[in-house]
């Protein structure tokens, strides 16, 4: 079987051979325990363009008819090899294009606003801005500097999610993009409090980098990774005063799961990661601040350092269980026996935590490719937007509506995680107001707003930006111009005397953060979609309007549909085109097969792949 | 709203109320429901330090576990020679002393967990260290209404609560009222309203829950947006209003919901590092935002009908960090709220002399008992069912 897949395949890579032995190890002891076993591979007989499709939705972000043919050609060998093994195939990496927003006078960047106007009140500078020695706010530019890096790194973050939304959408190596979101949730961080889109753009690529590689690597990159090391507080974990933050996440939530350990594992844990930090982008360990006395971590003691700590915790059968678990739960699906829990474990420990081997199994597996399994899963939204452009054919994400804004209002905005814990996936997705909002970013898709404004540019919604811009430029003094509007301030009611000394004036300062934001971050591209379902279907050979609901529906949806929905559907665009023959309405038809499409898209099943 | 609707949607309301009481005898502990009672449950999440909200600055040991970030007592708002709310809480000074504020001392459980997931499930399920899958406001909307009155139990949030998960209520859940509603031109739209849920023969069990929470969302959704355009109010609900408004409208709407779930999002208290500041202004928010509600409540004429609980997943220890914050810890308060609510202390403080090998407080009530209290004097449910146990309630309800 190895020399047949090498065959036809024509290539040798040693990795993967390591992997495919270890692979067919597994495989070979678990059939010899349990003839039908769920992750015995399925058979090429078996193989058929549903299977292709699945494998595709699941080990990517869905596809289109052509690829869901192309794969369908293969055998199932071919087809998840082709996905998982994916550094065989060249990468058209388009780096992210840097505005050049950061500059290094904001090094160290202050904990809090507080924080720098008091350092610049103090020492007579801050964030690289020397106080006025004299008249009235003169501290403003340092707090404007502070409110500048905090808008300059959002607005950049959003750029780096359209950056990874396109890549998702066009990358030749969809698993490697799908991992690297899994493990985004898995190892949370986000920008809220990171407060530097460089960081999060490095543990993007580390994260990338080791998707499919050893769990290992990826772990202690991650422990490494600045961005982790800002979200989880590791400045203040020195010798002396562990904090215990980190400690308590990597095994509750990277490593064992809640259950398996102590509080006194924590604090020794802690302890063992003591002086780890970062110094600008680079991680250092501060000898000064580690604490190299003996640990007792899970019943091992020595004078641990944090890379032992971790081995001790891979070491744990509790991790490897919990790792398998929650990759066949986010791949495959949120139910699952305690047997084939235990034989995920077993899987996980015999591949020695190689996600590669791991992945591999799982998807040529009969469980894989079971009822239970198949259009089962509820789409996270990023995926359900990147699949629908997939499906779509679109060759770039659209401008309008903005995809940050729609993927946060649906639950999940990349690089801003809700917790620690990331996204909570399954049928948490979905509540009565976010089942209706999937509906709606349909249409807006397929009928984008014609009043949109762009977030990145104007500063909508946003707390007083604009009324100060605008009173300013009336002339009003600062004090009046930036009072707050319509609320009575209560206790903490402010004198009415115009323009008062004082050091500096926080609202005036996030008016001058955003303009001094914008000039900087770069724009993100605003085309609209560009989308052309009548080439689709002309391309399909669709001749009747009943083909070309069946066409969409295949192409779009991943369970089936009854004949007496098809029949409305039919209903509702013959109506619209006044006829059933596509080709006489040829000339005329994308916008009611845009609404066709709408109505097809918003059926409740159209969450699932 | 026109008084048809709303007579119409009264006589409905009276009608469920009688089939509840023919067909179902109340349980003997249980007072006698009250058609009209509203339970709004407030979670502060990311675990509030306790200490710093209503401060026991009567206990020296306080300042000597925090000789930074202790508030000085001539900063607190007193409410008596033991405790002073944060200098931030104007509102929760005012309604503790009008006498519609219960503060339930130590609340916590057995066997505490530090993780405010797991710690956060256990008060969303009212079941510490088990695996209960629904919720405690589920159960108890399961319970009191088991002819599943559509839009009973209602949770504005980005994401349903496991508090509100139920076993045979859809909860209702959205975030943005403008939002809660379909787009769709007008051809399609008898196609978008009635759904295509007619596939029975193929469903899987996924397909099935996004059938019923499609039907849920066009029971709600119209209903909800109409509640939300219909209301206006002059009541100032502070910065960040933690959605109470949008409580508000819904009840001013005489919307069937009578167990409310909303949250202070994001782990926002989960103050570890450099705190004061950042925690007074959350506090304010808080503070300012259940005011508002409550007034809104009495300008509307529902003051006596509605009862607001405040909780967090844990509370946090005594002794502040060494980044002026604070850790993870275990008791804390609990605030019961409202005009129907006897005022003043229930429970005992925790005593700081006698900490954990963590430096934590040993609860002194188990949060239990709050829930048993709200949902057996208040809403009128068997507590010993819904918490699979007998907990003592308190004399919280006059």
């Amino acid at each position: 079987m190895i020399l047949e897949m090498n065959n036809a395949l024509n290539h040798k890579w040693v990795k993967a051979l390591t992997g495919v032995v270890a692979m067919l190890a597994v495989s070979v002891a678990l059939a010899a325990t349990n003839p039908v076993h769920p992750l015995k591979a399925i058979s090429p007989q078996e193989w058929n363009a549903n299977k292709a499709r699945h494998l595709l939705e699941r080990a990517g972000f869905g596809a289109s008819p052509q690829e869901v043919a192309q794969f369908a050609r293969m055998t199932p060998q071919q087809a998840v090899q082709t996905l998982v093994r994916y550094q065989r195939i060249p990468d058209k990496f388009v780096p992210f294009e840097d505005s050049g927003s950061h500059d290094d006078g904001l090094e160290p960047f202050a904990s809090s606003r507080p924080a720098a106007t008091d350092l610049a009140k103090a020492s007579g500078e801050s964030l690289g801005v020397k106080v006025k020695p004299a008249g009235n706010r003169r501290v403003q530019q340092v707090a404007d500097r502070y409110l500048y890096w905090l808008r300059a790194s959002r607005l950049e973050t959003h750029r780096l999610g359209y950056w990874w939304a396109n890549r998702m959408l066009s990358t030749p190596r969809p698993l490697q993009e799908k991992l690297t979101l899994f493990w985004h949730g898995h190892f949370a961080t986000s920008e809220e409090k990171v407060r530097d889109y460089r960081k999060l753009l490095i543990q993007n690529e580390t994260m990338r980098l080791h998707a499919n590689g050893k769990f290992r690597d990826l772990l202690i990159a991650v422990a490494k990774d600045p961005a982790m090391l800002a979200f989880l507080d590791a400045g203040v974990n020195v010798k002396g005063a562990p904090n215990e933050n980190f400690a308590r996440e990597i095994m509750e939530l990277f490593t064992m799961g809640v259950g398996h350990y102590s509080e006194t594992d924590i604090k020794e844990a802690a302890r063992a990661f003591t002086g780890w930090n970062y110094d600008r982008l680079n991680f250092v360990v501060n000898p000064a601040q580690h604490d190299d006395s003996m640990k007792t971590v899970l019943g091992r003691t020595g004078r641990f350092d944090g890379e032992q700590v971790i081995d001790i915790l891979l070491a744990q059968p509790a991790t490897a269980d919990f790792i398998a678990a929650k990759l066949y739960r986010y791949f495959v699906r949120e139910d699952l026996s305690p047997e084939l829990q235990k034989q995920l474990g077993q899987l996980m420990r015999d591949s020695r935590y190689d996600i590669a081997v791991f992945m591999e199994t799982v998807f040529l597996s009969n469980d894989f490719y079971s009822q239970a399994s198949i259009a089962t899963r509820i789409k996270p939204p990023v995926e359900l937007l990147i699949s629908t452009y997939k499906k779509m054919e679109l060759k770039a994400v659209p401008g309008i509506p903005d995809f940050n804004q729609q993927t946060e209002m649906l639950g999940q905005k990349l690089f801003y995680p809700p917790n620690v814990a990331g996204w909570a996936h399954g049928r948490s997705w979905i509540t009565p107001g976010l089942l209706l909002a999937r509906g709606n970013v349909i249409y807006d898709l397929v009928f984008p707003p014609i009043d949109f404004v762009a977030p990145d540019r104007t500063p909508n919604g946003l707390y007083q930006i604009l009324s100060v811009a605008d009173k300013l430029a009336l002339g009003m003094d600062v004090t009046t111009a930036t009072q707050p509007e319509g609320k009575t301030m209560g206790d903490m009611s402010m004198s009415m005397q115009a323009d008062r000394d004082e050091d500096f004036n926080t609202r005036l300062a996030s008016y001058h953060a955003w303009r001094k934001a914008i000039e900087k971050v770069k724009p993100i591209p605003r085309d609209t979609v560009q989308l052309n379902l009548s080439q689709l279907l002309r391309r399909a050979d669709c001749k009747t309007t009943a083909q070309a609901v069946d066409h969409l529906l295949q192409r779009f949806v991943s369970v089936p549909v009854t004949d007496a929905v098809k029949q409305k559907l039919t209903t509702l665009i013959s109506d619209d085109l006044g006829t059933t023959d596509l080709k006489a309405a040829d000339s005329y038809m994308e916008d009611a097969l845009r609404n066709l499409l709408h109505v097809i898209l918003s059926l409740p099943a159209y969450q699932l792949g | 709203m026109n008084h048809h609707a709303l007579s119409r949607r009264e006589l409905l309301q009276a009608l469920s109320a009688m089939s509840l009481s023919t067909a179902l005898p109340l349980h003997a502990l249980a007072k006698p429901a009250d058609g009209n009672r509203i339970l709004v449950v407030v979670e502060l999440t990311g675990a509030n330090d306790g200490f710093n909200t209503l401060v026991p600055y009567g206990d020296d040991n306080y300042y000597k576990l925090r000789p930074n970030l202790g508030i000085r007592a001539n900063k607190l708002r007193k409410i008596d020679d033991m405790h002073g709310f944060n200098p931030g809480m104007a509102g929760f000074e005012r309604l503790y002393k009008n006498g519609q504020m219960a503060v339930v001392h130590g609340c916590g459980y057995d066997n505490p967990s530090y993780s405010h997931f797991t710690s956060a499930a256990y008060w969303h399920t009212g079941a510490p260290n088990s695996g209960e899958p629904f919720g405690w406001l589920g159960r108890l909307a399961d319970a009191i209404d088991p002819q599943l009155t559509p839009n009973f139990l209602i949770n504005i949030d980005e994401r349903q609560s496991l508090a509100v998960r139920a076993a045979r209520h859809v909860p209702v859940v959205f975030d943005d009222p403008e939002r809660f509603g379909r787009k769709g031109l007008y051809a399609s739209r008898a196609l978008l309203d009635l759904g295509t849920g007619d596939n029975a023969d193929n469903s899987n069990s996924s397909q099935q829950f996004l059938e019923d929470v499609a039907q849920s969302a066009r029971q709600a959704s119209v209903q909800v947006r109409q509640a939300w355009n219909n209301y206006k109010t002059p009541i100032d609900y502070g910065i960040l209003s933690m959605d109470l408004p949008k409580v508000a409208a819904m009840i001013h709407a005489r919307l069937p919901g009578r167990i409310y779930h909303t949250a202070y999002r994001h782990n926002a208290f989960d103050t570890h590092v450099h705190q004061a500041e950042l925690h007074q202004r959350l506090l304010t928010y808080v503070s300012d935002g259940i005011a508002g509600f409550m007034q809104d409540m009495k300008r509307i004429g529902r003051d006596k009908d509605v009862t607001l609980m405040v909780y967090s997943e844990f509370g946090r220890r005594p002794a502040e960090n060494t980044s002026l914050g604070t850790d993870h810890g275990t008791a804390n308060h609990v605030y019961v709220i409202g005009q129907p609510v006897k005022g003043g202390h229930y429970g005992q403080a925790p005593d700081f002399t006698r900490l954990n090998a963590e430096g934590n407080v040993t609860p002194t009530v188990d949060f239990r008992r709050v829930y048993a209290t709200v949902a057996q004097q208040w809403m009128g449910a068997d507590s010993a069912a819904l918490l699979n146990g007998k907990f003592e309630t308190l004399p919280v309800f006059a």
